[in-house]
């Protein structure tokens, strides 16, 4: 019961950070499971992933009826997408974790800047 | 060419949000908004969109190995359904620029997360 009332609290805040900012709240999940329901992080990753499936699909269907989705733009990053969330998913055990996540602080690092300098 | 960096965005960003357990928004959206110049609405919007068929093969493929926790995952979207509608109703109720702000200070606090993870593992973290 107590497993139960800390999944659907950490679903709904997890849920509103992922729908508030379009990303789909694994940013939230991840730690939440690892931490607040002692998950494991491969399990975490897993588990966080298939309820993105739900923050988004809830989230779009309000961005989309106020015409915020360009599915021009959207048609062609899925086909990379798709291809690479496979490629992710079926290796994460054999990716180096250590130099995507170089990679991926640089990157947002520069976006960051971008965003808080030029708005 | 506009399609083929649109390809390597959704590449790299699929791979990432598959192997690091992260959406993959947090590159979908600054990527949409700096490089192709949406606005930061119409970017989160395409960004969820992009996330739903994504995340659906990530999920396939994590489950058929075994490491979903359906009773769990089913509990979380649960909760995840009503907070993504309320989410997504805030931001479109919000002015592009505060929400852009905002997502700048998210990009940050990500950034500082992933810090800790960008030094070789000295104990495995593998379950």
């Amino acid at each position: 019961m107590i497993v139960a009332s800390k999944a659907i609290t950490l679903g709904l805040v997890a849920g509103f950070v992922g729908g508030l900012f379009g990303v789909g709240g694994g940013i939230i999940m991840v730690p939440g499971l690892v931490l607040w329901l002692e998950f494991g992080q491969h399990r975490a990753h897993a588990t966080s992933v298939a309820t993105i499936i739900a923050v988004a699909a809830a989230g779009v269907v309000s961005f989309a009826t106020d015409g915020e989705v360009r599915w021009d733009y959207a048609g062609w990053m899925l086909i990379g997408a798709i291809a690479g969330a496979y490629v992710g998913a079926r290796f994460v055990a054999r990716i180096s974790a250590v130099w995507l996540a170089r990679g991926f602080v640089v990157v947002t690092f520069a976006a960051a800047l971008r965003f808080l300098v030029s708005s | 060419m506009t399609a083929l960096v649109l390809l390597l965005v959704g590449t790299s960003a699929g791979s990432l949000g598959a192997a690091l357990g992260i959406g993959g928004g947090i590159i979908y959206v600054p990527a949409l908004v700096t490089l192709f110049s949406l606005t930061q609405h119409e970017a989160q919007g395409t960004s969820l969109a992009i996330i739903v068929p994504t995340m659906i093969v990530a999920t396939i493929v994590h489950s058929r190995a075994g490491r979903t926790e359906w009773r769990v995952a089913a509990l979380l979207g649960l909760g995840a359904v009503v907070g993504g509608f309320l989410g997504a109703q805030a931001a479109l109720a919000m002015e592009a620029s505060t929400l852009r702000k905002m997502f700048g200070v998210l990009l940050v606090i990500t950034a500082l997360r992933m810090l800790r993870k960008t030094r070789r593992a000295t104990q495995p973290t593998n379950d």
